[in-house]
């Protein structure tokens, strides 16, 4: 019943994001997605999932879409209402093909369907002996699917390398950089009348007037940091792990950086620094898997690690998880400032 | 009880979705997500209470956490325009 509602929800959200022209209610719309979806994982029991979507997906890509609808200087979608007839066919295509090949699936909790059956009751049974991790989802992405995880938190890692490259230098050469330069140039599209966005640029000073915000904000601030590390060393027994913790100790960054101006954040963490721990974290995660090669073991093989193969797992655990985090904070941060920190000013 | 809990919360959903959708200003919009997102806590508790297992109500302190900060991220923009400001210098006492 609770599902069906939410279905219909996200469904509702789906066809008002198509609809919507707004590009900033697209976004706010897009986080309302967000939330409807992880509301979805925690009723269907996936917490750990739940808990990713609500800090990705509701919390730093709304952020970040807003940050990069600011370098865009538009509110609003082109309107392009041509009627295109293959366009139109290949989708319909496309979608009966995949509703065809759902009808091959099992049905929704069928004990005899491959995933039930294959490998997921060896985790259910044996991993907390194995590992001696009571939470089946840690233990199976940190040590039975170590290689997975090595490669996304590389993708995270190449992801916020990406965005320096491409952007980094953005504030010290401001015309150097084609995507900034086209922005400001004078075939830029004009803020559309009427839309409350339209202010001057540089008329932020009046953030320093928002008392509220700022002591409240202030406030809050070590009560998230603390609730980032929290989700990293929980992560072994409830929902939570690195990438969680990565994105919530980063939330506590932006929000500084939303109050005080990301030249005041980057005081606090400079660039020179995001840029090795960025690449620490992942250097942790791949460090841990040559220690154990040179142990004597597979590489990620966290088992002899230590004397005991059970102390070893865990050991591992903790330590690729901390990688994970600090890289996903790193890359969070990293592509924050990147965005937001485009001088407006500069840039014209 | 709970049931019925559940059933006005999503039913508040909707009506918050179709405000969101209709507008027509921004801020309509802005107080639909705001609202959206505590909507959504609530389900969330709702739903551990309902299943009975009130063990996940970290996962709605992440929630509300987060759209605290989404939501002063919007009105940031929707005042300003961008989010990196204020880049003039500044007296070192607010780090």
């Amino acid at each position: 019943m609770i599902n069906i509602s939410l279905l219909m929800i996200m469904v509702a959200t789906a066809l008002g994001l198509v609809w919507l022209r707004n590009l900033l209610a697209v976004v706010m719309f897009s986080g309302i997605f967000s939330l409807t979806a992880a509301s979805l994982w925690v009723v269907l029991g996936a917490v750990d999932v739940a808990f990713t979507e609500a800090s990705v997906g509701a919390g730093i890509a709304t952020v970040l879409g807003l940050a990069s609808l600011a370098l865009t200087r538009t509110e609003h979608e082109k309107r392009t209402r041509v009627f295109h007839l293959p366009a139109l066919i290949v989708v319909l295509v496309t979608g009966a093909a995949l509703i065809y090949g759902t009808l091959d699936m099992p049905g929704w909790g069928d004990p005899d369907a491959p995933i039930h059956t294959h490998v997921a009751p060896r985790y259910i049974e044996d991993s907390l002996a194995e590992t001696g991790v009571p939470n089946i989802v840690t233990s199976v992405l940190a040590s039975y699917r170590g290689f997975d995880t090595l490669g996304e938190t590389t993708v995270i890692f190449t992801a916020g390398v990406g965005v320096l490259v491409l952007l980094g230098r953005g504030r010290r050469y401001p015309v150097a950089n084609p995507r900034v330069a086209a922005g400001g140039g004078p075939g830029r599209a004009p803020a559309a009348p009427g839309s409350e966005g339209a202010a001057v640029p540089g008329d932020s000073g009046e953030m320093r007037f928002k008392a509220i915000l700022r002591v409240g904000g202030k406030l809050l601030i070590p009560p998230i940091l603390l609730f980032a590390f929290y989700t990293q060393a929980h992560g072994e027994l409830g929902p939570g792990g690195g990438f969680q913790a990565g994105v919530i100790f980063a939330s506590a960054f932006i929000l500084y950086a939303l109050l005080f101006g990301v030249p005041m954040a980057r005081a606090v963490a400079p660039a020179s620094v995001l840029r090795g721990t960025l690449a620490l974290g992942v250097l942790i995660y791949a460090g841990v898997g040559i220690a154990g090669v040179l142990l004597g073991g597979n590489y990620l093989d966290y088992s002899v690690l230590a004397h005991d193969p059970v102390h070893g797992q865990e050991l591992g655990i903790i330590l690729i998880e901390l990688g994970v985090g600090i890289t996903v904070a790193s890359a969070m941060m990293t592509v924050f400032f990147v965005f937001a920190g485009q001088d407006p000013q500069q840039v014209d | 009880m709970f049931g019925f809990t559940a059933l006005g919360v999503l039913l508040a959903m909707a009506l918050v979705l179709v405000r969101g959708l209709a507008g027509p200003t921004v801020y309509d919009r802005i107080l639909a997500v705001n609202a959206f997102g505590t909507l959504t806590v609530l389900l969330i508790a709702v739903h551990g209470f309902l299943s009975g297992r009130p063990d996940f109500l970290d996962i709605a302190l992440v929630y509300t956490l987060i759209n605290f900060i989404a939501l002063i991220a919007v009105t940031k923009f929707a005042k300003f325009a961008h989010l990196g400001g204020p880049f003039e210098q500044r007296s070192w006492s607010d780090v």
